[in-house]
């Protein structure tokens, strides 16, 4: 007794760094928040120790706020879709190839992981505006008659946002299908099954776990950015991340910045739920 | 019979093909900024233009003679090293304990340790600037300070580093470890000479891992950082919101060259390992 006493007291001194990490600076910090957002903002002041509603209110009823939290929602639901298609894709293929060709595969989608997102963001910036490479490669094609820029769109901002997601939905994919026995491929084309067949009713149910994973992973992350999108994006491209930045950094004003903050966690906390209560109940898979 | 040939013919070359042309497709679309970036990184103009018209190593030798851009570099090293030193140690402790020992609550604490990794940086980034805003120790501001951005990174790479030491302590062979009790090592000397050695490459994978992170991350240390302790990606957001020069992509060449070097260090670590193993 004594001794599971003692394991249990060396299992938490082990432990302690990092929860005294994760309590300290992520629970605390989260309680402070969510207080601070029921705090008030009278004009000129950080904040002023209060309970109110008002800034949820605010949230709710005021159209740049609901705007907001819609283009957001819309923006990860359509870039998540996007990078989920391609990154099956691409993990598809890597899978299916000769082992020479999927280690430079890989390493090539290792780059956007190992790039920092300010560097991806940059990188775009010169290609899309109208003295940029796209620009003038196609006018050098002849493609168009004059300088193009594709720059401060909302293509642009997908593009960018695409680009930084588009290597975790990869690896996740392709984790799940190294799992898979390639044999089935083979026999369900010997069976006489076309190709569309083949995925529909063998591919797609044994890959359900990882496309969920994937796109809730990819849902999560574009949600909370708002560098790129801000960057590429049409000055009017206005997410819950960038009004975060904006109240705290710019109009100081605390307390509904806390605010948009809780929503955004409340956000990730509802997409993890959501995509636990699809999973099948045997996988392990920790989202 | 000839219509099935035909269609089993037809298929699978339209995919090889498609297949092809998505490869192309994906390749260039990884590659278009990093190489538009290190090709801007070598042009004479001042201005961000295509055609680049004449070549220079200009921007190099600007980057390297601004204290500004020079000290930010410094800054972003000394705190992505902080961060590989906290949350490797944080990590691999947490990670053994996982691991060895019995713990109340395991799946909870699992889901607490690991759950900053799930938050987006900017909700990260403004907690800790609140909380800590007006904090002092010893009459040191801890906002504003390198040390307070670490342990902000360390949210973000010691679940990393504890979800990747607990896989490397999964395949440890603990029969040697209980040798080593039974030869009289006590339990930390045990940890230190025998364990540690074995998962060698896992250590510094996760440190390594670890710096890059932090060396990359940019919207919390934009919240966490004044004047002087501003990290490379933070002045290079900075900038690109006032104006973009050549020197830009001169920063991100060279941030993008310590995160390769990182990478190098773990291979060239890993065929070390491997040699090892193999000569036993």
């Amino acid at each position: 007794m004594t001794a599971q006493r003692r394991k249990q007291r060396t299992a938490l001194l082990l432990l302690l760094p990092a929860l005294v990490i994760v309590l300290i600076f992520f629970g605390l910090p989260t309680i402070f928040m969510a207080r601070m957002s029921f705090n008030l903002h009278p004009d000129q002041r950080l904040f002023v120790p209060g309970f109110t509603f008002e800034h949820y209110g605010a949230l709710l009823s005021n159209p740049v706020f609901t705007g907001a939290i819609w283009t957001t929602v819309k923006l990860a639901v359509m870039a998540s879709i996007a990078t989920v298609v391609i990154g099956y894709a691409f993990a598809l293929i890597v899978w299916l190839k000769p082992p020479r060709w999927r280690l430079l595969l890989i390493g090539v989608a290792l780059c956007p992981l190992l790039i920092s997102e300010i560097a991806i963001i940059f990188g775009w910036w010169m290609f899309f505006p109208k003295n940029g490479l796209l620009s003038y490669a196609l006018l050098s094609l002849g493609l168009v008659n004059d300088k193009i820029s594709l720059m401060y769109t909302e293509f642009a901002a997908f593009v960018g946002l695409i680009y930084v997601t588009l290597p975790y939905c990869f690896f996740i994919l392709l984790s799940i299908f190294d799992g898979i026995d390639r044999r089935l491929i083979e026999a369900s084309g010997d069976l006489g099954a076309p190709p569309l067949t083949t995925f529909r009713e063998v591919l797609l149910p044994l890959t359900w776990t990882g496309l969920l994973v994937a796109f809730s992973q990819s849902f999560i992350w574009t949600m909370g950015t708002y560098a790129t999108p801000s960057a590429l994006g049409p000055d009017t491209l206005w997410t819950v991340g960038y009004l975060i930045q904006e109240q705290m950094l710019g109009k100081h004003n605390w307390p509904l910045a806390a605010a948009l903050s809780m929503v955004l966690v409340l956000g990730v906390a509802a997409v993890m739920v959501l995509t636990r209560s699809l999973m099948p109940k045997r996988a392990s898979y920790h989202v | 019979m000839s219509d099935v040939l035909a269609r089993r013919g037809f298929e699978p070359v339209m995919l090889k093909a498609l297949g092809a042309a998505f490869i192309v497709f994906i390749v260039a679309y990884i590659l278009i900024p990093v190489l538009v970036t290190l090709v801007m990184s070598f042009n004479d103009a001042a201005m961000i233009r295509f055609p680049i018209n004449a070549w220079s190593l200009k921007w190099y030798q600007d980057f390297f003679a601004s204290p500004q851009w020079t000290d930010a570099l410094k800054s972003s090293v000394i705190i992505a090293t902080g961060t590989a030193i906290i949350s490797t140690v944080s990590g691999i402790l947490a990670a053994w304990a996982f691991e060895r020992f019995p713990i109340p609550f395991k799946n909870a604490l699992y889901l607490l340790i690991m759950l900053p990794l799930f938050m987006p940086g900017v909700v990260l980034g403004l907690g800790i600037a609140m909380t800590f805003g007006g904090v002092q120790i010893a009459g040191v501001n801890l906002y504003g300070s390198r040390a307070l951005v670490m342990i902000a990174h360390s949210l973000w790479a010691m679940p990393l580093v504890f979800m990747l030491m607990e896989a490397t302590f999964r395949t440890v062979d603990y029969r040697v470890v209980e040798a080593s009790y039974d030869l009289g090592a006590n339990p930390l000397r045990t940890f230190i000479e025998i364990v540690v050695p074995m998962v060698s490459t896992g250590v510094i994978s996760s440190a390594l891992f670890a710096f890059v992170i932090s060396l990359n991350e940019f919207v919390m240390a934009l919240f966490l950082t004044d004047r002087d302790t501003q990290t490379l990606p933070v002045l290079m957001w900075l900038s690109l919101r006032s104006a973009g020069t050549p020197r830009l992509a001169v920063a991100s060449v060279i941030l993008a060259l310590t995160v390769f070097a990182c990478l190098a260090i773990i291979m060239v670590w890993y065929v070390r390992q491997l040699r090892k193993v193999s000569r036993n």
